[in-house]
């Protein structure tokens, strides 16, 4: 196995890289204009107090008065309530191509012909994602640290990793659903589309529902409810840490299941029989 | 030692409705070339990715090396070295940085000066990118990476499909070798000449079952023969092609005679004793010609 996850984690270099850089950028930016904004504080929330309430919600400040101006409301509405989607992408594509990506593109078979069990492929795969989307994270909470150090901005260093731990917890939920999709799905392609839909729904749905009593249901479904942004700097919720890592293990579980169940593709994309339509003959 | 290398009883799988095999029995013994010959969707590739667990069968009984490769995969994937039909390698790697990767899986198992011999023989440069290879030269690191770890068995789906001629026979050669040093050779294909020039036995598969297993050389003598027979005279050669399994296939001028033989030529040539010859040829068929004979009875059937 440990040779599969150094294989795995090796590929994974450039989307960590790429994925953590970028966003390690954007919180520098994010960062860097903290001094300026907190200078407009006034006339700042004086806009946004006239923004509708509907768009507020999908900053994380639905139902509250607005307290920008702390680091930690400052990050979570300007990164944080946003990382789910963004990096929700990442955790997509990357669980519904853990194994389909190979299987499509036909090399699986080639390497599943070599002494590894599928459990071994599985898993030294599924450990690589986990690290991966750890580094992304890493990478990030290094450059919010590096720019806050020219800032006024602070937050503790370990504090920045509350909502980071809730944030990986969601993008693994979204890891090995995607995963366990792509395991039951004839392709890669609609596995990542049913977990892209779900993604943004869940956000959609988590954000709309601190403003519409109708949607809190629902919204007890979306994962993205038990994801915590400003709170998790101090207060991180364990239960819902936990609850959303049982999940995702229980994803994994189903996911792993089904592939020691299933023939291995010899390439291309698979699909679901559709039909013909019988067009009458003349 | 086990006798049989590969062992399969009565294997059946189906793809939804459509049946690849309906209960396929193979024997392969230990130190063999086999050849398993069949036209495109005959259940080649199907039955190979079984003897690895690939794909799962539906049923049936298989042991290779006397291992069930549902119950350890891992030992049966140890011993055996493997070419898909259609190889599909990591672009953005040289030949010799896949083969490090795949040598890897294998816990390093691998000779790398046989790995640089190998390639020598086949002349692959393992310093290209794969992305820039031909498909030949790509089929050449799947060979490559099949022989490098001197497994017990091949499997090998269509191994010299997409190599020029000189390069086939290097192939051939290369699997000579790997039987000489111990190995158990089972390859598909649907080239008979490759097949009659490598293969001691060899499978007809059609359709999901096997038409025929036999030794290549007795499958080839004991089908039809063509016998040339050219007389003095113009005679009535009528009585030779009514006997039992002869067929008049051309009689120009009352003295050119071809005939086709099926079975023991000896009545035939006691016939010929009454008869005034100048000369007679027999050719033995090509395997292609064996294999069309199978597949001509099934167009008769249908």
């Amino acid at each position: 196995m440990s040779t599969v996850f150094r294989h795995a984690l090796r590929r994974f270099r450039g989307q960590v890289l790429s994925w953590g850089m970028a966003l390690a950028l954007l919180g520098w930016m994010i960062v860097s204009v903290y001094d300026t904004i907190a200078a407009q504080q006034e006339n700042i929330i004086k806009l946004i107090s006239n923004y509708p309430r509907e768009l507020m919600a999908f900053f994380g400040a639905g139902n509250r008065p607005l307290d920008l101006f702390t680091p930690e409301a400052f990050l979570s509405f300007e990164f944080l309530s946003l990382a789910p989607v963004i990096l929700g992408i990442f955790a997509v594509l990357t669980g519904s191509g853990l194994l389909v990506g190979d299987e499509e593109k036909g090399t699986l078979d080639l390497l599943l012909a070599h002494p590894i069990s599928r459990s071994a492929l599985f898993l030294g795969r599924l450990l690589a994602s986990v690290v991966a989307t750890l580094g992304i994270l890493a990478i990030i909470w290094l450059g919010f640290m590096v720019a806050m150090s020219w800032s006024t901005l602070r937050v503790g260093e370990l504090d920045l990793w509350g909502p980071l731990l809730s944030l990986l917890a969601v993008l693994l939920f979204f890891v090995t659903l995607s995963l366990l999709l792509s395991m039951v799905l004839p392709s890669r392609r609609l596995a990542a589309s049913v977990a892209g839909l779900f993604l943004v729904a869940s956000y959609f749905v988590t954000s709309l529902s601190s403003i519409n009593d109708n949607l809190e249901t629902a919204a007890r479904f979306s994962p993205l409810s038990y994801y915590q942004t400003e709170e998790a700097f101090h207060n991180l919720n364990a239960h819902w840490l936990v609850g959303l890592l049982l999940v995702a293990a229980l994803f994994a579980a189903l996911a792993w299941w089904q592939f020691q169940r299933r023939d291995i593709r010899v390439g291309g994309e698979a699909g679901w029989r559709v039909p013909a339509l019988a067009l009458p003959r003349r | 030692m086990n006798e049989n290398v590969v062992l399969v009883q009565g294997l059946k799988k189906s793809y939804g409705r459509v049946q690849a095999l309906r209960g396929i029995d193979l024997e392969v013994r230990r130190g063999e070339i086999f050849g398993f010959l069949g036209p495109n969707g005959a259940g080649k590739t199907t039955t190979i990715r079984c003897l690895l667990d690939l794909i799962r069968p539906d049923r049936g009984a298989i042991r290779v090396l006397g291992i069930n490769p549902q119950a350890d995969p891992v030992a049966v994937r140890t011993r055996t070295g493997y070419l898909p039909g259609e190889l599909m390698l990591d672009d953005n790697l040289t030949a010799e940085q896949q083969l490090h990767q795949l040598n890897d899986l294998r816990g390093q198992r691998a000779d790398w000066h046989y790995v640089q011999q190998l390639a020598q023989q086949l002349e692959l440069d393992l310093k290209r990118p794969i992305r820039n290879l031909s498909k030949g030269n790509k089929i050449k690191v799947g060979i490559v990476q099949a022989l490098m770890h001197r497994p017990q068995l091949l499997l090998l789906d269509e191994p010299t499909f997409g190599l020029d001629p000189l390069m086939q026979q290097q192939v051939h050669r290369l699997l000579k070798e790997a039987q000489a040093s111990g190995a158990t050779v089972f390859f598909s294909s649907h080239i008979l000449s490759e097949v009659q020039a490598t293969a001691e036995r060899v499978a007809i598969i059609r359709q999901g079952l096997i038409a025929e297993v036999a030794e290549t050389a007795s499958l080839i003598n004991r089908a039809l023969r063509r016998a040339r027979i050219r007389f003095k005279e113009a005679v009535d050669a009528q009585p030779l092609w009514t006997m039992p399994g002869v067929k008049l296939l051309s009689f120009d001028d009352s003295t050119n005679l071809v005939l086709q033989v099926e079975g023991e030529m000896n009545g035939l040539i006691k016939a010929l004793a009454a008869f005034p010859v100048l000369d007679f040829e027999t050719e033995r068929p090509s395997l292609e010609e064996v294999f069309l004979t199978y597949y001509e009875s099934d167009r008769k059937e249908a």
